[in-house]
């Protein structure tokens, strides 16, 4: 296990601003919130983390939506290009086969089930349609911003996080429990989130609504299952969407 | 992609069975030889799961209406799992390539045909002497279903195994929570819910030189002599959990329904939503939904409601006896071939044909009142004489596509 301590969290002066990200034509946003330097201490090591911005709920079906239902390219284009395959703008998601959603809320709850591609190639479409750089954070990055300068995992994780024992088996509207010191909501439970480690190997992070409260702290990392997509019974498995994979969301970060 | 098997056989403790020999059944012979009837998607996957749920089966013979289907699959086989695969020559195409396969020498069949096929090919299967699984639907028609219920009784003579593709049936999740249905902790079943709600599914354009029967094949989805509608090829698992929680079927349905998006004739003549009312012994109402259409409020499940307590029927029952699923839930469909071998191994003679074919004909019956605007009950379905696939089947038979079914108006609906 990873053992992390974060031992400042001082306001820079180079403090990025939040901002939101907005879709007034499909009623989505998404706020980003500041959160300024400091360093952590993973595995005996620090290391420093630089301001940034970073989503302050999981990303929503909202937003989500626009990109892997393709909600922003016209009919005609979509004929022309019927497999998303993307010629000249950043492929999008072929239509997840099946059902993966079911029993789950959609607009306003953290969208689901996308694959680590998936979540890296919605942050280039997002990248170039806003001009800023969003990519998915690192896991000190996302260990950071769970602790918020405090060690949040002292407090009282069924106030602060949907887990097996409040979820109901299912994620919840996103913002409804407490933030966190950075003023950033739902990072432990609900969905877990995409994030990349030291080696830039995608993980998911702060565990779901199917995690029992005791198991789930900032440092909860999970590595990628061939479970998580068990019931695509496509071959090969579809490189988009994971079948099994109703606790995996994501949440991002802005750089710039 | 390579099949641990070692990760496979992680809790699936309540399927678990020695990995040893096939003494007293296959004894003289070292290995399973497995034909896959039925090369397009789902025979491929089915084929990798029947591998992954018995280390001593391989591929032996493969067969598909098209040549380009079976080595399409062999070449996937060869790459993922080349230590599995002893096809050697037997490979067949056309419509006759079943009959070859059941010739070569195998000792288990997997069917994984358009449904329209299955009732002639499940017989075959089961005079031939073969162990089968069979993907779902198994029928289209009230003929199909009554030569299939035939065929479920001969192999049970035979003391053959028949394992039908219906996955629910083999996912531990659903068993535990069905076991407790069936043990009255929901009470008496007052109502349920089914749905199959999703967006459109793959279409593959007409190419020129495609004869009407390849086309439609290799679209078999949109075509109600191949597939049934979508009420019957993809709702039948939620309708089947149905029939399983109330072990029976309905009595009656009335549906309605219709071809509102998907228009265009490349999606032949199917319709694109269903509601169904079904009604079993006792009154008791199951409300059926299935959509394909794209853009809309998606949602796959069952609900059922009883006098103590209410189930989605796999993961919690919410109630005077409420259940949560905890725990490892190993992949059905590898499950249910687990379960082929289980029986097969043991000679028990294991045989899903009638339940499946019930499942099928809940489904048609739905589809039938649907097309025709009345009320069908489960004797005017299984007793119907009308037959959906054209006879005297050819490559080259011109194959009209009939008319869009319109409620109320459409005659030889059942």
């Amino acid at each position: 296990m990873v053992s992390l301590f974060l031992s400042a969290f001082l306001a820079s002066s180079q403090t990025p601003t939040s901002f939101e990200v907005a879709f007034p034509e499909y009623m989505a946003k998404l706020k980003m919130v500041t959160i300024p330097d400091g360093k952590i201490v993973m595995d005996g090591k620090t290391t420093a983390i630089k301001g940034m911005s970073f989503s302050q709920t999981e990303v929503t079906w909202d937003v989500f939506d626009i990109w892997a239902l393709r909600l922003d390219t016209s009919v005609e284009d979509q004929k022309k290009d019927p497999q998303s395959k993307g010629v000249d703008a950043v492929s999008r998601p072929s239509r997840p086969y099946g059902v993966m959603f079911t029993g789950f809320g959609h607009h306003g709850y953290p969208a689901m089930c996308m694959s680590s591609l998936n979540a890296d190639m919605f942050c280039e479409w997002l990248s170039k349609r806003t001009g800023k750089k969003f990519r998915v954070p690192t896991v000190a990055e996302w260990q950071y911003a769970c602790r918020a300068g405090l060690n949040s995992d002292l407090m009282a994780k069924d106030e602060t996080a949907w887990t097996w024992e409040n979820a109901d088996d299912v994620s919840h509207k996103i913002g409804i429990k407490p933030a966190n010191g950075f003023g950033i909501h739902d990072m432990l439970g609900n969905v877990a989130e995409w994030a990349k480690d030291s080696e830039g190997k995608p993980v998911v992070c702060g565990g779901s609504f199917k995690d029992k409260t005791a198991l789930i702290s900032s440092a909860k990392i999970d590595s990628f299952s061939p479970k998580w997509n068990d019931a695509d019974p496509q071959i090969p498995k579809s490189k988009w969407w994971l079948a099994n994979g109703q606790h995996v969301g994501l949440r991002i970060v802005c750089i710039q | 992609m390579d099949i641990s098997r070692r990760t496979l056989l992680t809790g699936a403790a309540a399927l678990a069975v020695p990995t040893s020999s096939f003494a007293g059944v296959f004894q003289d012979r070292p290995t399973i030889k497995v034909g896959l009837i039925g090369c397009g998607g789902r025979g491929s996957g089915a084929i990798r799961d029947n591998l992954a749920a018995e280390e001593g089966a391989v591929v032996y013979a493969m067969a598909d209406l098209f040549e380009d289907r079976v080595k399409g699959c062999l070449e996937g086989l060869k790459k993922d799992l080349p230590k599995r695969v002893n096809v050697g020559d037997r490979t067949f195409f056309g419509l006759d390539a079943y009959q070859k396969l059941l010739a070569s020498g195998v000792d288990v069949v997997i069917l994984a045909t358009p449904p329209g096929f299955r009732p002639g090919h499940i017989r075959a299967v089961i005079n031939a002497g073969k162990h089968l699984f069979t993907e779902k639907p198994v029928a289209v028609d009230g003929p199909g279903i009554r030569d299939v219920i035939e065929s479920a009784r001969l192999a049970k003579e035979k003391n053959l195994t028949i394992v039908a593709g219906t996955q629910r049936r083999a996912d531990l999740a659903y068993m535990e929570c069905m076991k407790r249905v069936h043990d009255g902790d929901i009470g008496d079943i007052l109502s349920m819910n089914c749905y199959w709600n999703q967006g459109g599914l793959w279409m593959v354009p007409r190419k020129d030189g495609m004869t009407d029967l390849e086309h439609h094949v290799r679209n078999w989805l949109y075509y109600t002599y191949l597939s049934g509608d979508h009420i019957v090829e993809q709702h039948v698992h939620n309708l089947d959990v149905c029939n399983w929680a109330m072990r029976g079927h309905p009595v009656k349905a009335i549906s309605m329904g219709g071809r509102q998006s998907r228009v265009d004739p490349a999606y032949g003549h199917i319709y694109d939503h269903f509601a169904t009312e079904y009604e079993y012994e006792g009154g008791i109402k199951l409300m059926s939904y299935c959509r394909q259409i794209d853009g809309c409020a998606q949602n796959v499940s069952e609900l059922i409601v009883g006098s103590k307590g209410r189930t989605n029927a796999n993961t919690s029952i919410k109630g005077e006896k409420s259940w949560r699923w905890e725990g490892d839930r190993p992949n059905p469909y590898m499950l249910e071939h687990r379960r082929l071998y289980k029986s097969i191994k043991a000679s028990e003679g294991y045989n899903e044909g009638v339940q499946v074919a019930e499942s099928t004909l809940t489904a048609i019956m739905g589809r039938m009142s649907a097309y025709s605007g009345e009320e069908v009950t489960w004797e005017k379905a299984l007793n119907s004489q009308v037959s959906l696939m054209p006879s005297n089947l050819t490559m080259d038979t011109p194959i009209p596509v009939p008319p869009v079914a319109i409620p109320g108006t459409t005659k030889g609906a059942y």
